[in-house]
């Protein structure tokens, strides 16, 4: 790219999925002086992903705050925040070191607002890169997304462009309960795009259409909508119409446009990169089968990544892929 | 020991003591406090011991379902809760901090409130016994995971140097909590970024019944301190006046923003862990006679005595009336109803998402 390419782009407002986070970051820090940032690398270095770029020589260590390696510190720190008031965004450095804190995310962080009868809150954010496609193994690939989604008490997004990236932080951050944002790693700098300027919020709990089509449903969310949008345009090139939602938000998700949409269809294949067994995925298709199993025509088929851990080598062969996502949406329209 | 009133050394061989057995006044210093304020805090420590046994009955009946007594805790608790600017400061206790609480100004009948679960329960119902909190006190609601409140301690004192109001976080856990990884994960935040707060240790030499030897390879509870680069203070958490006088130093020094520490209070539980357990199953009872001979109340009689300023009459006034106002605490939190079948699906979130919605119906009917 030119540079004067580059100039062009940055003025218009397009953006990779790190810079989008940045700048919301940098939007709500100027916007609301109780948003704090916490996290590993986070100051200077701006996080290894660059998703804190530039905010601490704008708003200083007291604000942007290098945390000893410590997720156990991140969070209950970024919890004792919250309660007394301020707005922490906590970054986790890969979704695959949540686990030290995962403690505090269970034991206090999801349950203050209930055990204390609403006397104290946690309007916090936990922002984790996830997801494979990086040629990181297990400890830099996982998709911890199910954990969260069975702890009553947090919200999770899991955003899949820069737009929704900015706008589901900008909710988030916002929002008056705490919420894990799930952003796929392998899509940080891939895509670009225009990302709306000023109050851009996405709200939390809504899908989005992708495609629209008749002929079958496609429900996917975060890093694997890529290869969910490639198959649907497979399809088309076959003369078949791939209803593709993402899910965006997976605690609240958005049942009515995925029971609307697979009753009006009848068949629906269901894409996720975390491992099967229990995966969110299962969740969607009890619910489908419970609320409108009369419409269907074949049942709810899932593509998941597999119940092993994260692979090294096999990196691409693990995660859904277009072809994949085909095989099961030709089983689905011959049921 | 002591260099003067205003500076303790840390890291002392011996617990800093400043009553004596026969309660004479050991200080090389001249104590400077109110006859008021020394009578208060003798009234507290008797309300801490004298609920114990109001609560205890309760679960004997069946009316509630545990009990953690702080009996052998109370001056440290009570030194303690002296120490803090109430409704100011913040405190994160443990669930053995019922004289603390009580001290701090939690009225009877939401401590009593909330072991009962009932509609005197701030917390409407959520939580077992001995697990209360107040937004009014700042107080943090009690949590079981041990030393899982270490870390948010540790966000409010971050929060409060951002805030610049001079306010100090006190955080007050066991000698067990300091084995978990949440200790250390707060407490080096803390030395990291000199954040005010006080980690208030009472160290009563057992874990349930893991003994203090089997629990850490340290001599004491404070040395670990020094590691995180911060003063560790001693002090026998039997002596009220030493509680009292070391914790408020600790919690002044922070305010003051020149850093946090700790301070193990030395204690002796003269109960099991809790009413669901059997303490004869570890510990010899001639072990629990001597530590009884040390007791905190008793010792600081012995001290108001010889001041003139407590008697066998002053007792018998005393404990007949905390008496009668934990008698009608807990008769108030008992007869305030019980909580509604349905708040158990509210406060998960800020609003009630339609999920929730739908299950309150499944159970509703």
């Amino acid at each position: 790219m030119t540079s004067t390419q580059a100039v062009r782009e940055r003025q218009s407002g397009v953006k990779t999925m790190a810079q989008a986070i940045a700048a919301t970051l940098d939007q709500e820090m100027a916007r609301d002086d109780r948003v704090v940032v916490i996290g590993e690398d986070v100051g200077k270095r701006g996080g290894v992903f660059l998703a804190t770029d530039k905010l601490f020589d704008k708003y200083g260590p007291d604000r942007v705050i290098d945390s000893p390696l410590s997720e156990a510190a991140i969070i209950g720190a970024a919890l004792g925040m919250a309660v007394y008031g301020l707005r922490p965004v906590a970054e986790i450095q890969f979704a695959d070191y949540v686990f030290p804190g995962f403690d505090q995310l269970v034991s206090q962080v999801a349950k203050i607002r209930y055990r204390s009868g609403g006397a104290f809150t946690a309007p916090l954010v936990v922002r984790m890169p996830a997801g494979g496609g990086v040629r990181g193994g297990h400890h830099h690939s996982q998709n911890p997304d199910t954990h969260f989604v069975h702890t009553a008490g947090l919200k999770v997004v899991y955003p899949s462009t820069p737009s929704d990236s900015a706008g589901l932080l900008r909710s988030a951050i916002r929002d008056e309960d705490p919420v894990i944002v799930m952003e796929p790693k392998r899509l940080y700098r891939s895509v670009k795009e225009a990302v709306p300027e000023g109050d851009h919020a996405v709200e939390i709990g809504k899908a989005a259409v992708r495609r629209e089509g008749d002929d079958v449903v496609l429900v996917s969310y975060g890093g694997s909508m890529a290869e969910t949008l490639k198959a649907a345009d497979a399809l088309t090139e076959q003369g078949i119409g791939a209803h593709v939602l993402d899910l965006r938000s997976l605690q609240p998700w958005d049942e009515t446009a995925v029971l609307e949409a697979v009753a009006r269809v009848g068949r629906v294949v269901l894409v996720s990169e975390s491992p099967r067994s229990a995966g969110f995925m299962a969740e969607v298709s009890a619910t489908i089968s419970e609320e409108v199993m009369d419409s269907l025509l074949a049942p709810p088929l899932r593509v998941t990544g597999f119940d092993t851990p994260y692979p090294y080598v096999q990196d691409r062969e693990y995660l859904p892929s277009p072809n994949r996502i085909l095989k099961a949406v030709e089983r689905a329209l011959t049921y | 020991m002591i260099r003067e009133s205003q500076g303790f050394q840390p890291f002392t061989d011996e617990p800093i003591r400043l009553i004596g057995d026969g309660g004479e006044w050991l200080g090389p210093f001249e104590l400077d406090l109110e006859p008021e304020k020394l009578k208060g805090f003798y009234l507290d420590m008797l309300a801490g011991r004298l609920i114990d046994d109001r609560l205890g009955r309760l679960q004997r009946q069946g009316k509630t379902s545990f009990v953690a007594p702080s009996a052998g805790h109370e001056a440290a608790q009570v030194g303690l809760a002296h120490a803090v600017r109430k409704g100011h400061d913040w405190v994160f206790p443990y669930y053995r901090d019922v004289s603390l609480l009580l001290a701090l100004g939690m009225p009877v009948v939401e401590f009593a409130g909330q072991s009962l679960g009932t509609m005197a329960d701030t917390a409407r119902g959520r939580q077992m016994p001995y697990h209360p909190g107040s937004a009014e006190l700042n107080v943090f609601t009690v949590a079981s995971p041990i030393a899982s409140h270490v870390p948010p301690a540790v966000g409010t004192a971050l929060a409060m140097k951002l805030a610049g109001r001079s306010q100090v976080t006190v955080c007050s856990f066991g000698d067990g909590a300091t084995s978990e990884g949440d200790w250390h994960a707060g407490v080096n935040l803390a030395g990291a970024q000199g954040a005010p707060i006080v980690f208030a240790c009472q160290n009563n030499g057992y874990a349930i019944s893991v003994d203090l030897k089997k629990q850490t390879g340290s001599d004491t509870i404070a040395v670990k301190a020094h590691a995180y680069g911060m003063p560790g203070y001693l002090v026998d958490g039997m002596d009220v006046l030493a509680s009292f006088l070391v914790a408020r130093e600790a919690i002044e020094r922070a305010r003051e923003g020149v850093g946090p520490s700790i301070v193990e209070f030395v204690v002796y539980r003269y109960g099991g862990h809790s009413s669901a357990d059997d303490d004869s199953r570890y510990r010899a009872r001639q072990e629990v006679e001597l530590w009884r001979r040390r007791d905190p109340l008793d010792r600081y009689r012995r001290f108001l005595e010889r001041r003139g300023l407590w008697d066998e009459d002053a007792e018998q006034r005393a404990r007949a009336e905390i008496d009668a106002q934990l008698v009608e605490g807990i008769r108030q939190a008992q007869e305030a109803g019980t909580v509604p079948l349905e708040w158990m699906f509210e406060d998960v979130y800020a609003q009630m998402p339609e999920r929730l919605v739908r299950q309150r119906e499944e159970l509703l009917g």
